[in-house]
């Protein structure tokens, strides 16, 4: 029974002419920036799947989003465990089964620390941590601001009691979640070693939803971002996502592995929202931050040490010039 | 006395009989009713002054008949000088004036004035906010003669808080609906109205809402309403999609014949059921629809409920996208014309009516992008189409939203796999471009126990077309082909008019339809609201 229906849903599969995801908007130099669509993208793309991209720009609070369609069937985030899930279930696209010497039992906790501690801690920082420019840029800059507005808030007050954040608790909430993130990341950082993916030089799902999650935090999130700095420390973490960031998406809109088909927005909204500037940056980032750092310590004192001068300088000057002023002043009234 | 007859009588200022006004002293010409047919006028007159004798007696009444003579023989003219308003605590002077004092003061004569007077007795009582009101003509200032006061008594509602409930019908539901309502009159004295209502509708519409209407707000002479309101719709059965919506409306203009109203909704597509075709699916997410619209009417038809004699016409315009260029933008017009013609025997009437509507995207690309399924048109439905005007969605015989472009549903593999034959569906999209027709004959039945309780029989003849104009389909469109794919039913049937709504058992035969339509040939009821 249970594999006549996963036949039934192979051969729609083959026999649909073309392959539709639709996903949300692309932003910040990335194909659809949504943490929750990006996996399901990188997926297809490391199956090779030909497909296209439909943006929707009008529900951004809705579960079922991202969806792949194929013929008349559909495949819904919020069905059946998730698009990934659905495709690896009906064996339609299913990367874990070409390579069957990696351990399912690793893969899936490896799954399971990404989905809910490295998860979480992206939803902390996108919703609760940041000005909400970024999640602006994402969901609500085609919809109207009222209703833009009124739909952040309700999704910031959704995921802060998702993560069981009060006011009384915020500063302990803070915390854990980034240990958790920092244990994770250290964890994902030994699995990986110096290999391609991170089971056997092979790809799997969770390659799929680790890049999906580190992409983001890497091109999105501000600089100042705790998330991002903590992921950065892990030299091989970054160019493992650098590595299939080139490889996979291009020059994000590669023809032949998905083109973007958005309705209304025709130009892909690479630029980033007024007052802050997201550019991606190039391999030697880390090694610039660290002399960034320095320069910028370094202009500080600069600054400071101006700064005292000037003021000293004011003080000695302004006992001669009071005297001077009164000699002035005589003169002038005469 | 004489200084009470002097007003009407006199038409020379006459010095002497200028006698110092005494209170007690009053004649009044006291309206009790206002009739709708024309005025008829009961003339009171009470005297409080202790007589003389019946000679005084006597000569009163021959003063007042002959007053009444020179009434009803020549016009009197007279000046309004001041007209007084008593009772009101709450409501504002202001009020009531702007809304009779123009109306008395322009009258030239005292039988104008008497008009008038019953009159602005009707207005006020159409502001409901009040349980009596009086108008009284007294006599004006002794040193200026043929003046008058009018006076005006009201009597404001001594229980503001009103509750009410019924059935009614709904011109955007398209349906019937079970209301409830809490009134507040008048609590800031304005004539404002405030009101919380909450309906249940028969296709499972429900909605919440509070409203205030003002009958004047400063200078502008028509009433204005605002209303916030909270509505849901379900469409899943028809177009898998159930509508949510948080608007706000006020009406700007309102008179018989003109209506603009402003309305600013925030409006949620959702498919809980997971189950819609593309189309549809496309179209889920929020929106914001800020929208103008005006509608004429006229309806000169001497009944609603069953129309003999007369014509109606309605002209409803919608422009949508007035926030900005991410709010809906479109164009919505609708016609609709209707005449009723008697027939000389059995009481019989035939009444024809046409319908078209047209509903354009705007803005750039207009002529690719998609109109949204809400706003679009749609076709078919139980409710008659004599008896309201516009009747552009009815097409007797098909169900509900059952016309049309149609989408397939989603296919789930796994059911269709499984071996179950249903196909899966579809869903109807509805129509950029609709026109409908009907003509109805109805006649009264032969037993007198029938015409008696209003029960009458009608046969009737619909047809209407819905075609698809929006992402570019108006190129394949062409009127020979939508002239040859018109649907079409006919049928006989009975109108049994209750208290309540009028039920109509009919026998409608599909003489034409598409593909995917979804009309029956059978026995049907409808139900349709007296409005």
């Amino acid at each position: 029974m249970a594999s006549a229906a996963a036949a039934a849903a192979s051969a729609e599969w083959e026999a649909a002419e073309r392959k539709v995801l639709v996903a949300r908007k692309p932003c910040f130099g990335l194909p659809t920036a949504c943490p929750t669509s990006l996996p399901v993208l990188l997926y297809l793309r490391l199956a090779e799947v030909p497909f296209d991209i439909h943006v929707d720009t009008s529900f951004p609070d809705a579960d079922h989003i991202p969806y792949v369609e194929f013929g008349d069937c559909v495949a819904f985030n919020n069905e059946r465990g998730g698009v990934i899930e659905y495709l690896k279930e009906e064996k339609i696209v299913d990367l874990n089964s070409k390579h069957p010497s990696v351990s399912p039992a690793d893969v899936v906790s490896t799954k399971a620390m990404v989905s809910t501690w490295l998860m979480d801690a992206l939803q902390y920082e996108l919703w609760v941590v940041t000005d909400g420019s970024i999640a602006h840029d994402i969901y609500f800059s085609d919809l109207p601001w009222p209703i833009g507005k009124i739909l952040h808030w309700k999704k910031a007050r959704d995921v802060k009691q998702l993560l069981g954040i009060t006011k009384l608790n915020a500063a302990e909430k803070e915390e854990e979640i980034y240990q958790k993130a920092r244990a994770a990341y250290g964890a994902l950082s030994l699995i990986l070693g110096d290999q391609i993916f991170l089971f056997d030089n092979s790809p799997t799902d969770a390659d799929a939803l680790f890049l999906g999650h580190a992409l983001f935090v890497l091109n999105a999130l501000p600089d100042a971002s705790v998330l991002r700095g903590t992921l950065q420390i892990y030299e091989n973490l970054v160019n493992f996502v650098e590595h299939h960031k080139v490889r996979l998406l291009g020059d994000s809109s590669s023809p032949g592995l998905g083109s973007s088909t958005s309705p209304s927005s025709s130009t892909p909204r690479k630029r980033a929202s007024a007052g802050q500037s997201y550019k991606p940056k190039p391999r030697a980032k880390k090694e610039r931050t660290e002399e960034e750092k320095k320069f910028r310590q370094r202009s500080k004192y600069f600054l400071a040490a101006q700064l005292v001068a000037v003021l000293v300088f004011l003080s000695l000057m302004g006992v001669d010039s009071s005297e001077l002023d009164d000699d002035d002043g005589i003169d002038y009234e005469d | 006395m004489a200084a009470a007859a002097d007003p009407a009588a006199d038409q020379n200022p006459n010095p002497k009989g200028a006698k110092p006004h005494e209170p007690n002293a009053e004649a009044e010409f006291a309206e009790e009713e206002y009739d709708e047919d024309g005025e008829e006028e009961e003339y009171e007159e009470e005297e409080e002054e202790e007589l003389d004798g019946p000679a005084a007696a006597a000569a009163e009444r021959e003063r007042v008949q002959s007053v009444f003579q020179r009434l009803s023989s020549d016009p009197v003219a007279i000046r309004v000088h001041d007209v007084v308003i008593e009772g009101n605590t709450k409501t504002r002077d202001e009020v009531i004036e702007a809304e009779v004092a123009d109306l008395l003061r322009a009258a030239p004569t005292v039988q104008d004035l008497l008009h008038a007077a019953s009159v602005a007795t009707s207005r006020l009582h159409r502001l409901e906010v009040f349980d009596a009101v009086k108008i009284t003509l007294d006599a004006g200032p002794p040193e200026l003669p043929g003046t008058t006061n009018v006076v005006i008594e009201v009597v404001e509602a001594a229980n503001p808080l009103t509750g009410s409930a019924g059935v009614y019908s709904k011109p955007e539901a398209r349906s019937w609906s079970l209301e409830g309502s809490l009134k507040l009159k008048n609590p800031f004295g304005y004539g404002d109205i405030w009101d919380a209502s909450g309906a249940y509708g028969w296709d499972q519409t429900t909605e919440v809402g509070v409203g205030v209407y003002l009958p004047r707000f400063k200078s502008i002479p028509t009433p204005l309403m605002a209303r916030a309101s909270l509505s849901s719709q379900d469409w899943l059965k028809f177009s898998s999609y159930k509508e949510q919506l948080l608007g706000l409306s006020f009406g700007l203009l309102s008179t018989m014949k003109h209506d603009l109203s402003y309305n600013l909704t925030w409006r949620t597509l959702t498919d809980p059921s997971r189950a819609s075709s593309m189309a549809i699916r496309r179209q889920l997410g929020h929106n914001l629809l800020s929208a103008l619209k005006y509608t004429y009417k006229i309806d000169q038809r001497d009944s609603l409920l069953r129309p003999t004699k007369g014509y109606a016409f309605q002209s409803t315009s919608q422009i949508g996208g007035l926030w900005d260029n991410k709010g809906l933008r479109f164009f919505r017009q609708e016609f609709d014309v209707r005449g009723a013609v008697p027939l000389g025997f059995y009481n019989a009437a035939l009444n024809v009516g046409v319908g078209a509507g047209v509903i354009l995207p705007l803005g750039r690309g207009f002529m690719n992008s998609s109109s949204t399924v809400p706003d679009r048109f749609f076709l078919g439905g139980q409710s008659s189409p004599v008896c309201s005007v516009s009747g552009l969605s009815s097409l007797l015989g098909f169900r509900k939203r059952g016309v049309g472009p149609t989408e397939a549903r989603r296919l789930d593999p796994n059911e269709s796999g499984s071996g179950s034959a249903a196909p899966p569906g579809r869903d109807y999209l509805g129509g950029d471009l609709a026109v409908s027709a009907f003509a109805d004959l109805s006649f009264d039945l032969p037993l007198k126990l029938f015409r008696d309780a209003g029960i009458h029989g009608h046969a009737f003849l619909t047809a209407g077309n819905l075609a698809k104009l929006s992402e570019g389909e108006y190129k394949n469109f062409s009127v020979s082909q939508f002239q040859r794919t018109f649907r079409s039913s006919a049928g006989v049937g009975i109108i049994l008019p209750t208290k309540l709504f009028r039920v109509e058992v009919n026998y409608c035969y599909i003489l034409k339809q598409a593909e995917h339509d979804s009309g029956k040939t059978g026995i049907q009821f409808s139900f349709s609201s007296p409005m």
